[in-house]
């Protein structure tokens, strides 16, 4: 087995497969949550602790993630022999040697099954799992979260919890044990006999219904059962993994010391006019760029003058480094544009995505176009702190912020029910953050305005 | 018109103004008010029943109605001849019969289903020319070859908050019009009861719509008929107005249910699953039971905690719903502002729609469209990427916009110029090309229905919370344990 463990996943590791109950593991980014998922499912079928495990992840992109990462960890000949993959087999990555089934027969032969929460529905409703793992990031519907745990439900154990429960019910004079005041789904469902390890970060996940809820799943699962969070980030250099801890309160989130003092390096020096932006020891700059906003779309923005800068700075980084480049925006529209310019520049294989698709991805180096720029100041749904945690923590080297300074420095994202009071925009924080403490900010140069 | 001003169209559409009913969940509604919540809110999913060969019937129907019934079309023959134009029709459609086998037998492979049946050609074969026979022995003998046929074709309208998908709608040569429901899902002997009827008459009043612009203007209808095998049943004509204002009622309770508001529903006096006991009718009367107890205060507390949770979860989802319907309702509310062409321009350049495609090819089940602009220099973004589902809407003349025909697919790959979608089969991606071929089409954003799958999961553990909480003698209920097996 190829595994290496820091301390913290390894707590989690051997805390998880010691305890039968529904629990929350809070990952920050870049602290491994597929590792341990991967490391936990091999851990309770090595040690016998349980027959067959469910992994589970909301995209196939993650649940590819999970596949090589059990290659990765047992090699690809055990794999094989042990885990299943289901769901669509269209979005699989054919170059995994994980085998694909929809059958019963063959998913109730294997050990390990890997499938997407949206392919559960097509499993036999009688199938049961001892264990399950689930990545919550990209879940947006507590439903998504129920239909795996429901694939834990022994029927045994619930009967036997329906015995003590009635009999509790039948004599109302006999003092309850807490145990048996079942007020929440979570402790009734964890009663029935499943077992879960719900893993993701209330910090990065969107709320669980876009209309009127906002919480996230993984912050349902943690208000309501055992909780443990990782903090030792394997992505994140220093001076990130400290902007990336006080911007989004992790309390005491740091760089594992082999990343720690990671810097981009350059096979090249940068143009003479590139060279004031393009610092390789400043991990984040701010660039300060005053394009104009544009709407479109029923709730989409974007700004020309941004997403050209962006493209412009890829171009340059292209030709001096052969570093992996991202390109992170919130708006769809904006994502199409700067992908048009690309395209123009000759560089297609640069993946632009949305704050939504960037969720689970990383890069050397990132670049995150926030759009909005208004005299009003109002930073909309660019500001949230999901949003702007996800795109500044995907970098491994460093970290490119293109938007107006100042607006974002006393941007606002709401207006209160008085109709007089603005709420502070998280992004205030990550401005005055990145110019007093951990980057820089600096005018966007002569070559990005034009 | 102003970008913002579209845009303050979107935010001022709460949802509860934009929830659609599906012609289905009226006609559900009809038969009993209880069955349609067993849908929606509960999220109870019927049985894994196969339909592979119905599903395969309405396939080769669909491509043979435009095609080979079209050309064998015989008026007032005697009973001696419907048998000979059905096997005109039959050995006419081989190929299409042939194709659409292979297509669901790759399917069912790809989809891991139980292996096909060694009878499953039969039974495709049987099927279709019991339904060509009942085609032409009642309605062929009646009317006149039509002059087209529009095959699988969706209708919304917006303003009765109404959509459904219609089988068949053959178009005469005085503008008149006759719709066919093809009943491919078993070889019972025609019956004018039951939910048949209810779906037939609600599709009409979308046809209606199509052809008039008024659901209640009757003046272009020919005829409506439900195609069973080797038989048909026709409602006279005019249709009687308690049918129709009941059917109307049952839309209006479906949508105020959607909505999240407790209209008040009553068992009729024979429902032919509860009173047949059969699926669901446990599910049905435990939630009958449930409600009632909870609307009386008669559930112990944490029960009724868990209870609580569950059913607003589910009004949530059904919120969400709604919002998949909203570009509908701001297309349709803009159109009758503006017009027609002005409204497209408009929400073109808002990105809201996509205008000037033309259909190119069409290659397995992928359809490729391209766009010619004006101005190549200027760039606009598109809201259009891969895996986004859209609807194509073949504009035409003196039709509401989304009365037209149209599919529904995924992106596949957007490039400048160049749009591929993935339809769901070769045969919908044949119907398209049939149907859509020589239109300018429009795109729009549309969005997969997937609610009452997400609803189940709130249903399994709603019976499980009651399966345990609650007292055996709670529910006179048999199968109470259901969720404990």
């Amino acid at each position: 087995m190829n595994i290496s463990l820091d301390t913290e996943q390894l707590r989690v590791l051997n805390w998880r497969a010691s305890t039968k109950d529904i629990a929350a593991v809070v990952g920050p980014p870049g602290c491994g949550k597929t590792t341990v998922g991967s490391g936990l499912a091999i851990k309770m079928i090595a040690e016998d602790i349980a027959k067959r495990v469910l992994l589970v992840a909301y995209t196939n992109a993650a649940a590819n993630e999970f596949c090589r990462e059990l290659c990765n960890i047992l090699g690809p000949d055990v794999a094989r022999i042990l885990c299943l993959r289901t769901g669509n087999p269209t979005g699989i990555d054919p170059l995994i040697p994980i085998p694909f089934s929809r059958s019963a027969n063959e998913i109730h032969e294997k050990r390990i099954i890997i499938s997407t929460n949206l392919s559960l529905k097509r499993l036999p409703a009688l199938m049961r799992f001892d264990n399950m793992i689930i990545d919550e990031a990209g879940i947006e519907r507590l439903e998504h979260l129920l239909w795996p745990l429901w694939f834990g439900v022994d029927s045994a154990k619930a009967q036997q919890y329906k015995n003590r429960h009635l009999n509790n019910y039948n004599s109302p004079d006999i003092e309850t044990p807490d145990s048996f005041q079942i007020n929440d789904l979570i402790e009734l469902i964890s009663q029935c006999g499943t077992v879960a390890t719900v893993v993701g970060d209330p910090k990065q996940s969107r709320p669980i219904s876009p209309v009127r809820v906002d919480y996230s799943a993984i912050e349902w699962v943690k208000n309501r059962s055992s909780c443990d969070t990782l903090r030792i980030s394997h992505r994140l250099p220093d001076r990130l993994s400290g902007l990336v801890n006080e911007f989004a309160d992790y309390d005491g989130l740091r760089s594992a010391s082999e990343v720690a003092s990671r810097r981009l390096t350059l096979e090249r020096l940068p143009e003479k006019e590139y060279r004031a932006i393009i610092q390789p020891d400043e991990v984040t700059t701010w660039i300060d760029i005053n394009g104009n906003e544009r709407p479109f779309g029923p709730t989409s923005w974007m700004n020309n003058l941004e997403a050209k800068a962006s493209a412009k700075v890829c171009n340059h980084l292209a030709s001096i480094t052969k570093k992996s480049i991202l390109v992170i925006t919130r708006f769809t529209a904006q994502k199409q544009i700067i992908r048009h310019y690309l395209q123009k520049m000759g560089h297609p294989e640069f993946k632009v995505t949305t704050t939504t698709g960037a969720l689970g991805t990383q890069a050397d180096i990132v670049i995150f176009s926030l759009v909005r720029n208004n005299l009003e100041r109002n930073v909309g749904a660019a500001g949230t702190l999901q949003d702007l945690n996800v795109a500044i923590s995907r970098s491994k080297e460093k970290l490119f912020v293109l938007g107006n300074f100042d607006m974002m420095l006393n941007g606002w994202s709401g207006v209160a029910s008085n109709g007089k009071h603005y709420y502070k925009s998280p992004v205030r924080k990550l401005a005055r953050l990145i110019d007093m403490k951990y980057g820089k900010v600096v005018d966007a140069p002569e070559i990005l305005c034009r | 018109m102003s970008n913002l001003i579209v845009r303050d169209l979107y935010k001022t559409m709460t949802h509860t103004k934009t929830h659609l009913v599906q012609s289905k969940e009226i006609a559900t509604t009809c038969v009993c008010p209880y069955l349609f919540k067993m849908s929606y809110p509960f999220g109870v999913v019927g049985g894994e029943r196969d339909y592979l060969v119905a599903n395969t019937v309405h396939d080769v129907i669909s491509l043979a109605s435009t095609t080979t019934i079209l050309d064998n079309w015989q008026q007032g023959k005697t009973d001696t001849d419907f048998e000979n134009i059905a096997k005109s029709i039959d050995t006419d459609s081989e190929g299409i019969i042939e194709e659409s086998i292979a297509n669901a037998k790759e399917k069912a492979r790809m989809e891991g289903k139980t292996p096909v049946l060694g009878t499953f050609d039969y039974e495709v074969q049987d099927r279709f020319h019991g339904l060509m026979l009942g085609l032409a022995k009642r309605v062929m003998k009646k009317y006149e070859r039509p002059k087209r046929a529009v095959t699988e074709i969706t209708i919304t309208n917006v303003k009765q908050v109404q959509e459904g998908r219609l089988d068949a709608i053959f178009e005469f040569e005085d503008g008149k019009y006759g719709m066919i429901d093809w009943k491919t899902n078993n070889i019972n002997k025609a019956s004018g009861s039951g939910i048949d009827r209810w779906q037939l008459i609600t599709n009409l009043l979308l046809a209606n719509y199509r052809y008039t612009g008024d659901e209640n203007n009757w003046d272009k209808c020919l005829f409506g008929s439900v195609v069973y095998y080797e038989g048909a049943y026709f409602p006279r004509l005019p249709l009687s107005e308690d049918w129709i204002d009941k059917i109307k009622n049952d839309r209006k309770f479906a949508h105020e249910i959607l909505c999240g508001e407790r209209p008040h529903a009553q068992k009729p006096a024979f429902c032919p699953v509860c009173d047949r006991n059969g699926e669901s009718s446990f599910d049905c009367r435990f939630y009958r039971e449930d409600s009632k107890r909870a609307s009386q205060g008669d559930l112990p507390e944490n029960y009724a905690n868990i209870r609580r949770l569950l059913v607003k979860r589910r009004y949530l989802v059904l919120d969400e719903r709604a919002e998949t319907h909203k570009h509908k309702f701001v297309i349709d509310t803009i159109i009758d502002r503006l017009g027609e062409t002005t409204a497209l321009q408009e929400l073109e350049r808002t990105g809201i729609v996509h205008c000037g495609y033309k259909i190119h090819s069409v290659n397995a089940n992928s359809i490729t469209l391209v766009k010619t602009f004006d101005n190549e220099d200027e760039m606009t973004p598109t809201l259009l990427e891969p895996r986004k589902i859209v609807r194509i809407i073949g504009i035409e003349k003196d039709i509401p916009l989304l009365a037209c025909v149209n599919e529904k697919g995924f992106v596949k790959e957007v490039q400048d110029t160049k749009l591929v979608v993935d339809l769901d089969g070769n045969t919908i991606a044949q119907c398209a090309r049939i149907q859509l071929f020589d239109l300018p089409i429009i795109i729009i954003p549309d969005e997969i229905n997937l609610t009452r799958r997400v609803l189940e999961p709130m249903h399994r553990f709603h019976r499980l919370a009651a399966d345990i909480m609650l007292p055996s003698d709670m529910f006179l209920d048999g199968n109470q344990n259901e969720y404990l097996s």
